[in-house]
């Protein structure tokens, strides 16, 4: 059973996407901000996060900084060009961006080839 | 005690005109001077030189004078020379502080002292740039508020879109169960409008964003033909849909200043249109190339093309061909007027030749290859088109009264607003006697203003291809 960590300030955003991943078969846990997100990785690792870019409190680059071992692919509802990809993609452990508002079938898709099924 | 403030009172009243100064001038060089000349003159004849010896002595005289004249002349030509350094110095320094103010340097201020009516102008300049240096701050920042504004409302705009388009995929793909067929059809339509209300909001964010963002640009060197491999690289995997080939050629492009996110934009747009209005298992060719002072992009699909008069109207903001591809794939009409707006603020030139219906079309846009120095404002819904095209029925309206009106649009039906067909009919006219030469010659001044620069391309009526070459018009 994968676990997929969810991380937005939109509570209607996490549960949107809590809804299409159980209904996958993932167990999917959310996360409000950067920091939070920090706490529940540290208390259980997940297979997988996905971390909306731009949220209140620590900016997403310091947090990325410390997460380690986990699969992050970085949500966004402001377009981000191929350079800021560039500039956002500091480790291996970046492997998606996905562009918000997404297609339900397309972040399916995603998740499923992250994480190898 | 009074008489020394009465002296400098009568100081700077003579002082306080020009014309005061120049009439003492005229006064001292006029009566003075040659008084004195007079009266040493006199001197001489009466007491130095005996009344008998006149005669003997007058060479001695006839020196005397020419000494005393050529004296006069060359203070009056001293005291004139001064004068007139006192009115140009100052003039100078009011010219140079114009020309720096041209230069952007809005906060120049003179200082002049000279006590007459040009240190009255000094003064009046320094308030005026000081206005308009206030003025300018303000503009700037109201821009910065503007940009600030739109990238907090951006996230707001576009968020609430991303949980209800996935609770209404969810609902369509049957996550809650199975739907009636009724309930399909009517969550179609919401789903239908909420993507129009996403792109809307997309590209109206996009054009506030280009709009205010002459501020964003971020210059840096950047190698194009790099640029351009990526940017096909990505859209392959959208040609593949329709099995379309994108083909790139490139020559050896300099690196150069530009800003790659805003090309990567227009270049996109472009190819994605390519694709949008190619058939199936057709081509596109994408080409740069350096040419004297810019880099040439083209884009060539061999589609579903453009008419003329699409051609022209192609850039205008929210213009879609009435083609069905359009119905279909959506869009807003906007693409091709940001491309523009980007293109043109940094000063290059975008256009669109077409060998007709069916028959592809090429896009073309041109970066130049030294950077530019101060954007010029991106100006996205305007379209300079329309404009002239009102101009120039203004001055059919002036020119041949009511009936210039219904000539104007006979014109434009026949599609010869162009700068030469005017021309030619403005000869017609004069041939038939319907103006005299002398109306003829001022009408075509006219027209020959609006149309303005030679250069502008939006003003030259649409090549036509034929088999390949580009046949240039007149």
């Amino acid at each position: 059973m994968k676990t997929i960590l969810v991380v937005d300030d939109e509570p209607d955003i996490r549960d949107s996407v809590k809804m299409i991943l159980e209904s996958r078969g993932y167990t999917v846990d959310t996360a409000e901000n950067g920091d939070e997100c920090l706490k529940k990785i540290k208390d259980s690792k997940p297979d997988l996060v996905l971390l909306d870019i731009m949220m209140p409190g620590t900016p997403v680059t310091e947090i990325v900084k410390k997460i380690n071992d986990v699969k992050i692919a970085f949500m966004s509802v402001v377009r981000i060009s191929e350079a800021r990809k560039k500039g956002l993609c500091t480790k291996d452990n970046i492997v998606d961006f996905i562009q918000k508002p997404f297609d339900v079938g397309d972040l399916v898709g995603r998740v499923e080839l992250i994480l190898g099924e | 005690m009074g008489w020394e403030d009465e002296k400098s009172t009568l100081r700077k009243k003579i002082f306080s005109k020009i014309s005061y100064k120049l009439t003492l001038l005229f006064f001292i060089v006029g009566v003075v001077a040659p008084s004195i000349g007079i009266c040493y003159f006199y001197f001489l004849t009466s007491t130095i030189i005996p009344k008998e010896t006149i005669a003997e002595n007058r060479f001695l005289l006839e020196s005397s004078l020419i000494m005393i004249i050529s004296v006069i002349a060359i203070d009056t030509a001293i005291i004139g020379f001064f004068i007139s350094k006192s009115i140009s110095k100052p003039i100078k320094i009011l010219s140079n502080a114009t020309k720096e103010m041209e230069r952007g340097n809005l906060k120049i201020q003179t200082d002049i002292s000279t006590g007459d009516e040009i240190e009255e102008l000094s003064k009046a300049f320094n308030q005026a740039s000081s206005t308009l240096a206030k003025l300018d701050q303000n503009r700037r920042e109201i821009d910065k508020a503007k940009t600030e504004f739109l990238s907090i409302t951006s996230h707001e705009l576009r968020s609430p879109m991303t949980p209800m388009k996935a609770q209404l995929q969810m609902l369509m793909n049957g996550y809650f169960g199975k739907l009636t067929n009724k309930q399909k059809k009517s969550l179609d339509i919401i789903v239908r409008n909420a993507d129009r209300l996403d792109k809307i909001i997309l590209d109206f964010l996009e054009i506030s964003r280009i709009e205010a963002a002459r501020l964003k640009f971020s210059f840096k060197k950047t190698d194009l033909v790099e640029l351009a491999k990526e940017i096909v690289d990505f859209m392959d995997a959208f040609a593949k849909e329709k099995n379309i080939s994108l083909k790139l050629k490139s020559t050896k492009t300099p690196i150069i200043e530009a800003d790659p996110d805003r090309v990567s934009q227009v270049l996109r747009n472009l190819i994605n249109n390519a694709i949008k209005f190619s058939k199936n298992n057709s081509e596109i060719k994408i080409c740069i190339a350096p040419e004297d002072d810019h880099i040439l992009f083209s884009v060539r699909d061999f589609g579903v093309g453009l008419s003329p008069e699409d051609q022209i109207r192609v850039f205008e903001p929210f213009y879609q061909t009435e083609d069905h591809s359009n119905r279909k794939h959506g869009g807003t009409g906007l693409g091709l007027a940001i491309c523009r707006g980007i293109v043109e603020s940094q000063k290059g030139k975008i256009w669109v030749e077409s060998p007709g219906v069916g028959k592809g079309t090429i896009f073309y846009f041109t970066i130049p290859l030294k950077p530019v120095r101060e954007i010029e404002p991106i100006k996205v819904l305007f379209s300079p088109r329309t404009i002239i095209e009102k101009k120039l029925k203004n001055e059919f309206q002036t020119m041949l009264g009511p009936l210039g009106i219904s000539e104007f649009e006979e014109l434009k039906n026949k599609n010869s607003l162009w700068e030469e067909d005017i021309m030619s009919y403005i000869d017609k006219l004069t041939n038939c006697y319907i103006l005299n030469e002398n109306q003829g010659d001022i009408f075509k001044n006219k027209i020959k203003k609006i149309f303005g620069d030679k250069k502008d391309i939006i003003n030259d009526k649409p090549n036509i291809i034929k088999n390949d070459e580009v046949v240039k018009r007149g």
